[in-house]
């Protein structure tokens, strides 16, 4: 049997507005928040909504076998809370159909792990609390920002009492010969590992609108038989997991509805349910499911699902990106000292990893998805500006 | 007396001290009864009539063309903003006229006519120079065409008995005007080729530099600094060069005491963040000072084409944020800055003059300035030091940071200093070249 399991990723940063030197001390608030209100509102009506009303149709329909994970960032539900209540509701009632696993993460959506490990600590229990308060769902399996993962990693999830399962990336340099199709084990064997299924994953997250990909257009059909062919090979009974995690934004947002995302989503679970060997799992069900001796994987260097070369470069690459996170975790020493709630807020929201990303300048292929999703005109802009908010920062420090 | 003046900066249409310079010359001159018509490289082809000293605030505005100005001066605008943007200048440098407005049929002097109207071989060796290097495709050269050939329109039809161009890209149209309206050319050196490159430069520049100072009756110098290199790199008749210093007079709005962004000491560079303001040097001060005073912050105020190479080494540097960035800043936002620093650094490799020092006195910020600067002949309560000599510049940041009193002290003595530089002793000089120039082409006449 291969048991797809759909994981979204559901996140909005807190913006920085174009902050000046002047503006340090003048009181002015750091963030847009007319901008961020108005992309929250626009992602909630292009992606959020009709995507959400789309997946509890499908879930009602199939009743029980179309199941999804979403992870779903502090930030993003602050932000839902502030400009689009109705969008909070819709994942409510999503959860409630007991078809959909909610996955914890670091509520800023941060980096904290490669750099504070007690913040990281503490940003996932903000989280683990809010996912419980929200939806009443206490989460046991973990993704860290961006799909990041080390071996440390699984240590400090392991650590947190609840955890069973974490997601990461399928990185070829990690799986070499194995198949990403199996469930495997972090490197001390406590913890289940899910890896992504990139190639198929990013045919609808990167690929599907791309009318100079050969494959064009992907059909529901097509990559069913795609999937169908991935169990040719598998003849010894094992549970084999087909992990498409992206971006929840991919629909309607990155892919726009005139590409026919919408269409092609809402014909999929169908055309899987029609095959016997095929279905859906939950990423919370995939231990059991495991029918096999999980073989474990060392992750020595960290890796993620950005970019090509799936590692820290989007977000730890350049000069200005060090040197912008290496001051805001000298700040949060200081301020964890000091003890003082509002700018521990303030530090971290300047955590969320999209900063760092607005900061990046590597120029091939990658770098245009960058520019896509940067609210500024050049990584140069985005660092000053965060800069500015640091200084911002210290100055209440010393006031 | 009437003035032709042409010049490519004046407020709000500013990118650096040139704008400033003309600013409060023109005001002091037109408070001394000169009549002066000014040419900027405005998008519309206008020019600035100036009679009382608030004209230099107020830009009353003619334009050339008939038909539009009668409708312009139908239009009514609620402010001074909206009617600088319907003339087409506003304070970003970008506003200065685009190519885009530039008609590509008009962009060639007719050189062969220039050539043509010349009266001796040393003139026409000149016309030579000056048109056969006013040719390129990169965007300043065509628009300075474009001004020349405004110029030239301008020169016949306007009455006007002397001229007067600043820096090189209005030498051409100095002298086209000296050739149509057979009235003499005073050319001020607000800064050379050599300056601003911080080394050769471009060739085409130089001789229309050379061409412009040549072809000129008087050559006005901003210090002693700039005379010499006139003299030894552009061998400028001694006799036809007059040094007349730049002043400074604070606006009459502005406020100028302390309001503090920055808990620690700030040290400040301001200027365009180009090889010549020695930014580099700014940057590696700023690494020592921060090492024995991370309490410091340094601010690096304006942009140029350097401005993205500093960014990025300051990043590698890691001086945290320390180290800022302001971007292009308004005048109101200059005097922000200004009133938020301690220390006043200008570590220029060559500088003419360099007004902005004496507008960070005006503020009474203690300010140290680079010896290779023209602003240095004028001043004495500033600390003067080599743009090479790091050593030194750190020295003295750090003993200024060190004895805040110290520093009050240097900082209030620099303020009644140059509150006595005013312009309108410049302006007299100024002023006094005119007549004399004027007498002594008359009498050759």
């Amino acid at each position: 049997m291969l048991n797809i399991v759909f994981y979204f990723q559901v996140h909005q940063p807190y913006r920085l507005k174009h902050y000046n030197v002047l503006d340090i001390a003048s009181g002015s608030d750091m963030f847009d928040d007319p901008l961020n209100g108005l992309v929250m509102r626009k992602v909630a009506e292009k992606c959020y909504l009709p995507t959400n009303k789309l997946l509890l149709e499908l879930i009602r329909q199939h009743e029980g076998r179309f199941k999804v994970s979403y992870s779903i960032t502090g930030t993003a539900i602050e932000q839902f809370k502030l400009y689009s209540p109705e969008t909070l509701d819709s994942f409510k009632a999503l959860v409630d159909t007991g078809c959909v696993e909610i996955i914890g993460e670091t509520y800023f959506h941060s980096l904290a792990f490669l750099y504070e490990s007690n913040e990281f600590l503490d940003q996932v229990m903000m989280h683990r609390k809010l996912m419980k308060d929200e939806f009443g769902y206490d989460t046991v399996t973990f993704r860290n920002t961006e799909l990041i993962f080390q071996d440390r990693l699984s240590d400090l999830v392991y650590e947190i009492e609840g955890f069973k399962t974490i997601l990461t990336e399928g990185v070829d340099r990690i799986l070499q010969w194995r198949s990403p199709l199996y469930a495997y084990k972090n490197y001390s064997k406590d913890i289940n590992m899910l890896l992504k299924y990139y190639q198929l994953a990013d045919d609808i997250a990167f690929r599907f609108s791309n009318r100079d990909w050969p494959e064009y257009p992907l059909t529901v059909d097509k990559f069913v038989n795609w999937i169908d062919h991935l169990t040719l090979s598998e003849n010894k009974g094992r549970n084999q997991f087909l992990n498409l995690f992206m971006d929840y934004e991919t629909f309607g947002e990155h892919q726009w509805a005139e590409s026919g995302i919408f269409e092609f989503m809402r014909h999929f679970p169908a055309e899987v349910l029609k095959r016997p060997n095929l279905g859906f799992a939950m990423p919370r069900e995939t231990a059991e499911l495991a029918n096999y001796q999980q073989e474990s994987l060392s992750f020595p260097e960290p890796v993620s699902w950005a970019d090509e070369q799936r590692d820290l470069s989007a977000w730890l690459e350049n000069d200005m990106q060090h040197n912008a996170i290496e001051t805001l975790y000298d700040l949060f020493e200081k301020i964890k000292a000091r003890g003082d709630e509002k700018l521990l807020r303030t530090a971290r929201l300047l955590s969320t990893s999209d900063h760092f990303y607005y900061m990046c300048a590597k120029y091939f292929q990658d770098g245009d998805v960058h520019k896509y999703f940067s609210p500024y005109d050049s990584p140069d802009q985005a660092y000053i500006y965060f800069i500015n908010a640091c200084a911002e920062l210290e100055e209440r420090l010393l006031r | 007396m009437k003035i032709l003046m042409f010049t490519w900066e004046f407020p709000p249409l500013i990118s650096g001290g040139l704008g400033m310079a003309c600013y409060g010359m023109i005001k002091a001159l037109l408070s001394q009864g000169i009549k002066i018509d000014l040419v900027l490289p405005t998008k519309e082809f206008v020019y600035f009539p100036m009679r009382e000293p608030s004209d230099a605030d107020t830009l009353p505005v003619v334009f050339v063309d008939q038909e539009k100005h009668s409708v312009y001066t139908k239009k009514t605008f609620s402010t001074l903003h909206e009617r600088m943007d319907y003339i087409g200048i506003t304070e970003q440098p970008e506003s200065y006229f685009q190519l885009a407005d530039i008609r590509r049929d008009s962009v060639a002097l007719k050189r062969e006519y220039w050539l043509s109207e010349t009266v001796n071989l040393e003139e026409r060796e000149l016309w030579q120079e000056m048109t056969t290097n006013l040719i390129g495709d990169e965007d300043l050269i065509r628009k300075v065409q474009e001004y020349t050939l405004r110029a030239e329109r301008l020169a016949r039809t306007m009455d006007y008995d002397l001229i007067h161009a600043h820096d090189w890209l209005c030498y051409p149209a100095g002298m086209l005007a000296r050739k149509i309206g057979q009235k003499p050319l005073i050319v001020h050196i607000h800064a050379t080729e050599f300056d601003r490159a911080g080394g050769p430069g471009d060739e085409r520049i130089h001789k229309i530099e050379h061409a412009g100072m040549t072809y000129a009756d008087k050559v006005i110098a901003v210090s002693q600094y700039t005379a010499q290199m006139i003299m030894s790199r552009y061998r400028i008749d001694t006799a036809k060069i007059r040094i007349v210093h730049n002043a400074f007079s604070v606006p009459e709005d502005a406020v100028v005491s302390k309001e503090r962004i920055f808990t620690g000491p700030v040290i400040l560079f301001l200027g365009r963040i180009t090889l010549q303001k020695g930014p580099d040097y700014f940057l590696e001060m700023a690494e020592r000072v921060l090492a024995v005073h991370p309490e410091a912050r340094f601010i690096m105020a304006g942009t140029g084409d350097m401005s993205r190479k500093l960014l990025r080494r300051s990043a590698s540097l890691k001086l945290r944020n320390r180290f800022l960035f302001t971007g292009f800043l308004n005048r109101k936002q200059v005097e922000r800055v200004l009133r938020a620093s301690d220390i006043y650094v200008l570590p220029s490799v060559s500088e003419p003059f360099g007004i902005s020092p004496l507008e960070a006195m005006a503020f009474g910020i203690t300010s140290i300035i680079s010896k290779q600067s023209g602003v240095a002949e004028v001043i004495n309560h500033a600390f003067k030091i080599d743009f090479w000599d790091t050593d030194l510049w750190v020295e003295t940041i750090n003993h200024l940071i060190e004895n805040p009193q110290k520093r009050v002290k240097m900082g209030i003595d620099g303020m009644h200093e140059v509150n006595r530089i005013q312009w309108d002793e410049a302006a007299e000089k100024i002023r006094l070249l005119y007549s004399g120039t004027l007498a002594e082409y008359i009498r050759q006449a």
